[in-house]
């Protein structure tokens, strides 16, 4: 039988080379071919190789040279350049055959080291070997251990897979045990699960006691079928299947490092159990997420998903797995369980079945409260919670949204918290609320937050700032994609969309802004216009400036006055710069929005009193910065001349001119002895000389004021300030 | 950063600007962010205990349910826990979910053993059952009642199984527009109540956990549940002696002064009487309601009666326990229901702060 195996095994190979050589025309090609094989028939390993596929049985292994110099060879090739899959599939065959005893098996084995892959059918053959029945038990153990060792390198495992239950027999082999259910564990299928192979498993355990190999192997049939088996895994046997054969992986590695070709051989199978020794000791633990486990299925559930067959997102290890499975996955018993891997938070971002997302949010919002609401023995332990709301706000960035249980957890927590507890984490949380209609924003969130505000230190003020920034953002940034797509309606099912108007959007944003805008103003007069805050509350205006070109929003809302003029009067140039460039993004938006509003009759319109506050701005900044002329008809600021002549400050109309403004007066300095090194005397009023002035503007914009630069350029006619300069 | 910042605000958006057509568009929310349940609450007020409530009837529930079922629920003291809505609950699969926790309680006692599902166990035996009659409104969901069986580890093998744990979940009146809006595959069953071994207890919990993704938390009775079953037992005393009204104080001096007030059914009932407004005893209509301000004014006269004798202000304390011949009550969600004609209302109460906990 062996022999007709062979020869079937050679004939194919032959006219596999037959029917490569008739496909190509080609007359060299043919001539080549003809060469190589005879090159090939000379080969002394091709002619080893042929020697173990055609020895006849009971032969004799002592004494005998032509077997102990073939064997050399292949031995010699095998540890240098790996065996290529015929070579395997024949000395496999040779090996397991026993065709000359049992002797040189286990050294035959031993060598089997693959160039590439191992072919599946040479798996099967060698398997239904194992049941002849001749093969000593070492032996078997060592084919097994060969199987698991190569287990990734066979190209194909369907054929290992129907006849799973053939294997599964070789379990009550006491020996054979453990490294059989590893290998078992790596084919089993959710249809290779059965009633009878459970029985069978727990009648070995109950002779052989809880082994490893046993429960890791059930615990993978709990995976699949939790309605068969339950167990639970103590910490002490969490260690996966220990088969490792490292002289044969150290072999393995060698081959493959000197083909350049590293596969990736994954033997022991990744385990999905957790580690829960950490948080017994806790009293409550309702920050622990779930593991990830698969549904029992009932009478009743089952009917339902009989028609296709779903895999556990439990199972899946991998993206791709994961896009392969993606129209059948079944969803996890305990949602919140998605949140820990990587894996399901991907498909979490695809679901869509309410059912689903409402389990999910009553686990976290059920843990979120229990631990920072309910909670009355102070019981919070900060390291749990913080790792807790990192992973949930590492969730909500990947799917780019919050869960709506931790925004209703929110609108109740603001009103208890303290504003340290967790500072960073739950501003960050409160920055991925969605918008609130304007009606209810005020209870919900500016209440709680104006008192935290105004009761806290500096830098809570900063974060809440640049928390509210974020929540602009993100605000803006959904209309600007979801408003767009509106044409285009790509919804599945209309019950989902919350109907939140244009104007509604609009007043909700206004709202936020004009909140922002009132703490700013208080907070900057309570901090003596901290810089660090001004510059928070820059970074907002920097949003809110662009709210129309960057988000398509037809909404302009200026800054007040409590927040303007500190930013103008600030004394460094960073603010002031910022600050220009925010009134020149201003108008650029504006005008824009001017232009769209001729264009079209129902375009939108923005407010007259919108335009005025904005000049007013730009006028006194320019009369400020260009002019020197602080004081002017119509400003804000108009003290009583007798009041400005008894400050003794002299010149008091130029004070905030680029020379003198207390935020470039150190650049006017540097300016003037730049340009005039051999002056004793320093006089700053004559770079304001036509020409100085305009050398004096290149000097200050190559040192970065790029907002002054856009601010100037947009609002100042160089040619006609310059007519101006000259008449004055 | 300041010239990062220019860059990015200098890209002008002009199609975004030129598509926009209609004021009145409406937004798509994305689906996790508009759960129909989760959106509508989350935005609502806090919702807070009814301020009245019907004035507890005497129920016969005695021949609607079980004797064996009401007899185990009176003579026990039960710890209360609150339950969020269970996923693909069904009532019809009682006997496999039984036969689930019996081998989960067997594999969790045993670390490290596999267990067959469908075996019979030996250690530990689940059931579980529909309460029959257990429930009060129309979209009340049954009540289902949990025991555990064991067999004592040195006992005869012809010796019977020993009820070592039991638990219910029911939902009493539960407040129908909350019912309502849940999903279809949601059976709320908000009230957990059980005794028994604090490890059973834990292991019922978690196994209920995994397979109906829900969560349990435990459930204290406020100030002011205390102060309504105070109220609401004091209100039967025509109908069944109370024979006291007991209160436990723990007042904050140090060390704290436990307080207890114990008060003579008729003076209480007198009190009571004084304190209700509209039409007393005649039975009809409006005295079938009980109102929270006259639960306030009744617990206010018994402070101030207490102060006039022993110059102590209750109000600056904690009331700790209420207790009376129809059960007793403990703020760290103890309960003891002595008399079946009253379960009903009580639970009712208790469902009412079982739903005030969910999380959405």
């Amino acid at each position: 039988m062996a022999a007709s195996l062979n020869s079937s095994e050679s004939d194919r190979s032959s006219l596999g080379g037959q029917s490569a050589s008739s496909r190509s025309n080609n007359r060299s090609l043919r001539v080549a071919e003809k060469e190589r094989r005879r090159n090939e028939a000379e080969d002394p390993f091709v002619l080893a190789l042929k020697y173990f596929s055609v020895v006849e049985a009971g032969t004799p292994v002592v004494g005998n040279d032509d077997f102990e110099n073939n064997l050399v060879l292949v031995e010699r090739t095998a540890y240098s350049q790996g065996l290529s899959p015929e070579a395997i599939s024949i000395m496999l065959e040779f090996a397991m055959s026993l065709r000359m005893g049992t002797a040189p098996c286990a050294r035959v084995l031993k060598c089997l080291i693959p160039a590439s892959v191992v072919p599946q059918e040479a798996v099967v053959r060698a398997a239904v070997w194992l049941s002849v029945g001749k093969i000593p038990i070492s032996t078997q153990v060592l084919f097994i251990k060969w199987v698991l060792t190569v287990f990734d390198m066979i190209d194909a495992k369907d054929q290992l897979r129907a006849i799973y239950g053939f294997i599964f027999s070789f379990v009550t082999e006491e020996n054979l045990c453990p490294f059989i259910c590893h290998l078992l564990y790596l084919l089993t299928q959710k249809e290779s699960v059965r009633v009878y192979r459970v029985r069978k498993l727990l009648e070995l355990q109950s002779k052989l006691g809880r082994q490893p190999f046993l429960l890791h192997l059930l615990s993978l049939y709990k995976v699949f079928c939790p309605e068969l088996v339950t167990l639970s895994i103590p910490s002490r046997m969490r260690g996966a299947f220990r088969n490792h054969v490292s002289p044969w992986k150290a072999a393995l590695t060698a081959v493959q490092k000197r083909n350049g070709s590293l596969a990736g051989s994954s033997v022991s199978p990744a385990l999905a159990v957790r580690d829960k020794s950490g948080s017994r000791k806790r009293k409550h633990c309702h920050l622990q997420l779930p593991a990830l486990t698969s549904v029992a299925s009932d009478g009743a559930r089952s009917e339902q998903t009989s028609s296709r067959t779903l895999v556990p997102l439990a199972h899946l290890q991998s993206f791709d797995q994961l896009l392969k499975n993606v129209h059948r996955i079944e969803l996890p018993a305990q949602m919140g369980s998605l949140l820990g891997s990587s894996v399901a938070l991907q498909y979490l971002d695809c679901i869509q079945d309410e059912s689903a997302l409402l389990r999910l949010n009553f686990w976290l919002g059920c843990a979120l409260h229990e631990e920072f609401l309910f909670c009355g023995d102070g019981a919070t332990q900060t390291s749990e919670a913080l790792q807790f709301l990192s992973r949930l706000l590492s969730a909500q960035h990947f799917l780019q949204e919050g869960f709506s249980s931790s925004d209703a957890f929110l609108y109740k927590f603001l009103n208890v918290w303290d504003g340290s507890l967790l500072r960073p984490q739950i501003l960050c949380l409160l920055s991925n609320i969605p918008v609130i209609p304007s009606s209810q924003i005020r209870k919900l969130l500016f209440e709680p937050l104006t008192q935290l505000f105004f009761t806290s230190s500096l830098f809570f003020k900063c974060g809440l700032v640049e928390c509210l920034n974020n929540m602009l953002l993100k605000w803006l940034t959904w209309h600007s994609v979801y408003a767009l797509e509106d044409d285009l309606d790509i919804s599945l099912n209309s019950h989902t969309s919350l109907n939140i108007t244009l104007s509604g959007f609009k007043d909700s944003v206004m709202e936020l802004i004009h909140f922002v805008g009132h703490l700013a103003s208080v907070g900057l007069q309570l901090e003596g216009c901290h810089a660090l805050l001004l510059s928070f509350v820059l970074d907002f205006y920097e949003t809110v400036c662009d709210t129309f070109l960057k988000f398509g929003l037809p909404l302009v809302v200026m800054p007040p006055a409590g927040v303007f003029y500190p930013a103008f009067f600030a004394t460094d140039p960073v603010s002031v710069d910022r600050l220009a460039h925010i009134m020149h993004r201003y108008k650029v938006n504006l005008t824009s929005a001017k232009r769209q509003e001729k264009q079209k009759e129902q375009a939108f319109h923005i407010s007259r009193q919108t335009f005025q506050e904005f000049n007013h701005c730009v006028v006194f900044m320019v009369n400020c910065l260009w002019n020197s002329r602080m004081f002017y008809p119509g400003s804000d600021v108009q003290p009583g001349e007798e009041l400005l002549l008894g400050s003794g400050v002299p010149r008091y109309w130029a004070s905030f001119d680029f020379i003198h403004h207390p935020a470039f007066v150190s650049y006017a300095l540097d300016f003037h002895q730049k340009c005039w090194p051999s002056r004793k005397e320093m006089d700053l009023s004559s770079i304001k000389d036509s020409k100085p002035w305009s050398w004096y503007l290149d000097y200050l914009f190559s040192q970065g004021f790029d907002g002054l630069k856009d601010f100037l350029k947009s609002n100042i006619s160089r040619q006609a300030a310059a007519v101006d300069e000259q008449q004055r | 950063m300041e010239q990062t910042n220019a860059s990015v605000t200098r890209t002008p958006l002009d199609s975004v600007a030129v598509k926009r057509k209609s004021k009145s568009r409406s937004y798509r929310q994305s689906y996790r962010s508009c759960l129909g349940v989760a959106s509508r609450l989350g935005l609502t007020p806090a919702r807070r205990l009814t301020t009245n409530r019907k004035a507890p009837e005497s129920h016969n529930i005695t021949r609607q349910v079980n004797p064996e079922h009401l007899a185990l629920l009176v003579k026990n003291e039960w710890q209360l826990a609150y339950v969020t809505p269970l996923h693909q609950f069904r009532h019809t699969q009682l006997r496999s979910y039984a036969r689930h926790l019996s081998a989960f309680v067997v594999a969790e006692k045993q670390q490290g053993l596999a267990v067959e599902v469908s075996g019979l166990q030996n250690g530990f035996k689940a059931s579980m059952t529909v309460v029959q009659g257990m429930s009060e409104a129309d979209d009340d969901p049954e009540t289902v009642l949990i025991q555990i069986h064991s067999k004592p580890l040195f006992s005869r093998p012809d010796d019977p199984q020993k009820l070592v744990w039991s638990g219910w979940l029911t939902c009493i009146n539960g407040n129908p527009e909350y019912l309502h809006s849940l999903p279809k595959d949601f059976t709320c069953l908000p009230l957990f109540v059980y005794k028994g071994a604090e490890n059973l207890s834990s292991l019922v919990k978690s196994w209920v956990q995994r397979t109906f993704d829900c969560c349990f938390g435990p459930l204290e009775l406020s100030q002011t549940s205390l102060q309504w079953l105070a109220a609401l037992w004091t209100n039967c005393h025509a109908e069944s002696n109370i024979q006291h009204l007991r209160m436990l104080w723990t007042l904050p001096s140090a060390p704290p002064l436990q307080v207890t007030y114990a008060v003579d059914p008729h003076d209480v009932w007198e009190l009571w009487g004084s304190v209700r407004k509209g039409s007393w005893g005649d039975g009809a209509g409006e005295a079938r309601w009980i109102d929270l301000e006259e639960v306030a004014s009744f617990m206010q006269s018994l402070k101030s009666h207490f102060y006039r004798h022993f110059k102590l202000d209750l109000s600056a304390g904690i009331l700790n326990q209420v207790s009376t011949a129809l059960g007793s009550a403990r703020f760290n969600g103890r309960i003891k229901i002595s008399n079946s004609a009253y379960v009903i209302t009580t639970l009712t109460l208790l469902t009412e702060c079982a739903l005030l906990k969910m999380p959405i």
